[in-house]
């Protein structure tokens, strides 16, 4: 278990410490509200590396999230604005999401094209159709949305309780079904798959469905904490869920990773920002961190497949 | 298929693109206001120099089979830290723009060194980067700092005219002249193609692989220097967010100009009519009464949609060709 998921562990490891510096340093960063507040800010973050960690083991890869997230977000916004019923706006910014992440999976997996042009080009796309369409206004929200109704406390218990739900989910499915073994197959060797009877263009074109699906999750979520939906909204939320992926052990060759390791990511460099505050980093120095640990990661990565010869 | 020459030179890339290009010229000269005056297209041109030098320098990466997502940030980085020089190292701006050269290879050089020696994916690889040189370009000038009041000599390279033609396009097209004949002319250009086409193949041809590759990413790192020294001298402030989203308009540009994205296929004139291509429409959008308001965001969908319909131009027919070969070919033996 150890030896097999060293990767996994040694962030686990990294993370602890960085926690147990933290409890000395600055107690009061594990003071519950202030920690609930910043574990719900980023809940819909985890959504989406969640997604993007399935993406990455098919061995494609999607930086489109951070428009399609805006649009979802706009999307339920102006149903809701509308006075339709909640469940309705809900259900119509994860749907149009999956259909989003149909675009770009047709495009990948039916003419396959590689994921990295076709998900520029939507990302570029989908954003500037969103700043054409709705030129930057903010859109209000009625009073029921905000928390969905509840109390503010409920409402940050219950996105956190959503986002740990998909992971659970997700890593249930990658490791136990069938078609999540099929996704590990694809990312590991497409043609060796397709030889054991397995269909790689409806799994990528699946993974990419799904992957838009919970983008628009993410959105919900976010969304249902201000009572007002910002359509610039979700800016660099690639990037940030690549990062919480590779961090985690995804390996970007494809067809190695867990969802285990995605949460370990995740709160690792959610951590990092707030840590570095406290030591009293200024927080202009966010990108540049970020990039690095990213960098960390895959170099870690690399010289560890070096030494084992690959 | 069985086509004559002359109309397998009608059907290709370059030949379709210099096409959408001219009825581009046609319709906004026709429906702009202003647009055909020699100002504007000196404007044009003045405007696009920097998207056009990343664009020249990204085409041999993407014909090696590689990609540059972080000559963008690059850009920032430079800009930033030439500003540095110049006004608290106390150099003059000549010095610092030479320095700042060697600053963009030492960035392209960690790309570089990452990707040949590591053998880490260059997509991951210049993910980090691009996150990485952006947050140093913040973390310089503590997010808000900014450097202004440059000398006019140095301005003169953003703003002035040599020959009628503004003086940072003569620059533009000395490295586009030098690219064209690296690429198409030297043997050491064209191991850049056999490496995008087979790199198995052009390592058992005996072509250092890794040190072209490595050539390549420094060459991207240096004119993207190069690129933030012109954006500098146009605007006359270097701040961090110098550049920000230019590599996916030059990667717009060399894909649109019809250099495959998997390597093997490509040529500098197609990169520069793709630059061409998305120039001309952003300026003529702004000079239509119609679009005028929304000329950016217009212009910004139009360069994705053209990205999708180059790309699915190019896979359609491979699409049928494949049908029609399994077909033929069915059932496959063992």
């Amino acid at each position: 278990m150890l030896k097999r998921h060293f990767r996994e562990f040694s962030v686990l490891g990294v993370l602890l410490s960085v926690l147990a510096l933290l409890g000395v340093f600055a107690p009061d960063f594990f003071a519950p509200q202030p920690l609930l507040s910043r574990l719900t800010a980023a809940a819909p973050k985890l959504v989406v590396a969640c997604g993007i960690a399935m993406v990455i083991i098919s061995r494609q890869i999607d930086i489109s999230v951070g428009s399609l997230f805006a649009v979802c977000s706009v999307v339920c916004g102006l149903v809701a604005a509308a006075k339709m019923p909640l469940p309705l706006a809900i259900a119509s910014a994860i749907a149009a999401g999956a259909i989003g992440g149909a675009l770009n999976g047709a495009l990948v997996a039916g003419l396959r094209l590689p994921s990295i042009v076709v998900t520029l080009a939507t990302m570029v796309t989908l954003r500037e159709g969103l700043r054409l369409a709705q030129q930057g206004v903010f859109i209000d929200l009625p009073d029921g949305l905000q928390w969905i109704g509840l109390p503010m406390i409920g409402g940050q218990y219950l996105v956190c309780g959503i986002a740990l739900t998909v992971l659970a989910a997700m890593a249930a499915v990658m490791r136990h079904l069938a078609i999540g073994r099929a996704v590990y197959a694809v990312g590991s060797d497409a043609e060796a798959a397709r030889l054991a009877g397995i269909r790689p263009r409806l799994i990528t074109f699946v993974v990419f469905v799904l992957m838009g699906a919970l983008t628009g999750l993410a959105a919900v979520m976010n969304v249902v904490q201000s009572p007002q939906v910002d359509p610039n909204t979700g800016r660099m939320l690639e990037l940030e869920a690549i990062a919480a992926a590779v961090v985690g052990g995804v390996a970007v060759s494809g067809g190695r990773g867990n969802l285990g390791g995605v949460l370990v990511g995740f709160l690792l460099l959610a951590c990092i920002t707030p840590a570095l505050t406290y030591i009293g980093v200024k927080p202009y120095w966010d990108k540049a961190i970020q990039g690095a640990v990213i960098l960390l990661a895959v170099v870690a990565d690399g010289l560890r497949n070096r030494k084992n010869g690959r | 298929m069985d086509l004559s020459p002359k109309t397998r030179m009608l059907l290709r890339h370059e030949t379709v693109l210099l096409a959408v290009l001219l009825a581009e010229l046609i319709f906004f000269g026709v429906a702009g206001r202003n647009f055909g005056t020699p100002d504007n297209l000196a404007n044009i041109v003045r405007h696009s120099v920097e998207i056009g030098l990343l664009a020249l320098v990204m085409m041999p990466v993407v014909l090696a089979g590689g990609i540059d997502l972080s000559v963008g940030s690059t850009v920032g980085l430079c800009a930033v830290l030439f500003g540095k020089l110049w006004r608290d190292g106390g150099l003059p701006w000549e010095v610092a723009a030479v320095a700042t050269l060697g600053i963009g290879a030492t960035a392209g050089g960690v790309n570089a060194l990452l990707i040949t020696a590591l053998r880490l994916p260059p997509l991951i690889v210049t993910l980090g980067t691009y996150s990485l040189f952006r947050g140093l370009a913040e973390a310089i000038t503590h997010g808000t700092d900014a450097f202004t009041r440059f000398p006019p000599s140095f301005l003169f390279l953003g703003t002035g005219r040599i020959a009628g033609i503004p003086a940072q396009a003569w620059i533009f097209m000395l490295v586009a002249a030098a690219m064209w004949l690296l690429v198409h002319r030297t043997t050491f250009g064209r191991s850049w193609r056999a490496i995008g086409f087979a790199p198995e193949g052009a390592r058992y041809a005996g072509l250092p692989v890794g040190r072209r590759l490595a050539f390549a990413h420094m060459l991207a790192g240096i004119v993207a220097a190069l690129a933030a020294i012109t954006y500098t001298a146009r605007f006359g402030t270097a701040k961090a967010d110098a550049g920000t989203g230019y590599e996916l308009a030059a990667i717009t540009a060399v894909v649109l100009g019809g250099t495959s994205i998997f390597g093997g296929i490509g040529s500098v004139h197609g990169t520069l009519l793709g630059v061409a291509a998305i120039a001309v429409l952003g300026n003529g959008l702004s000079r239509v009464p119609a679009t005028m308001s929304s000329a950016g965001e217009l212009s910004g969908l139009l360069t994705g949609v053209l990205l999708v319909l180059a790309l699915a131009g190019g896979a359609v027919p491979k699409w049928f060709a494949e049908r029609r070969s399994r077909k033929a070919r069915a059932p496959v033996p063992p």
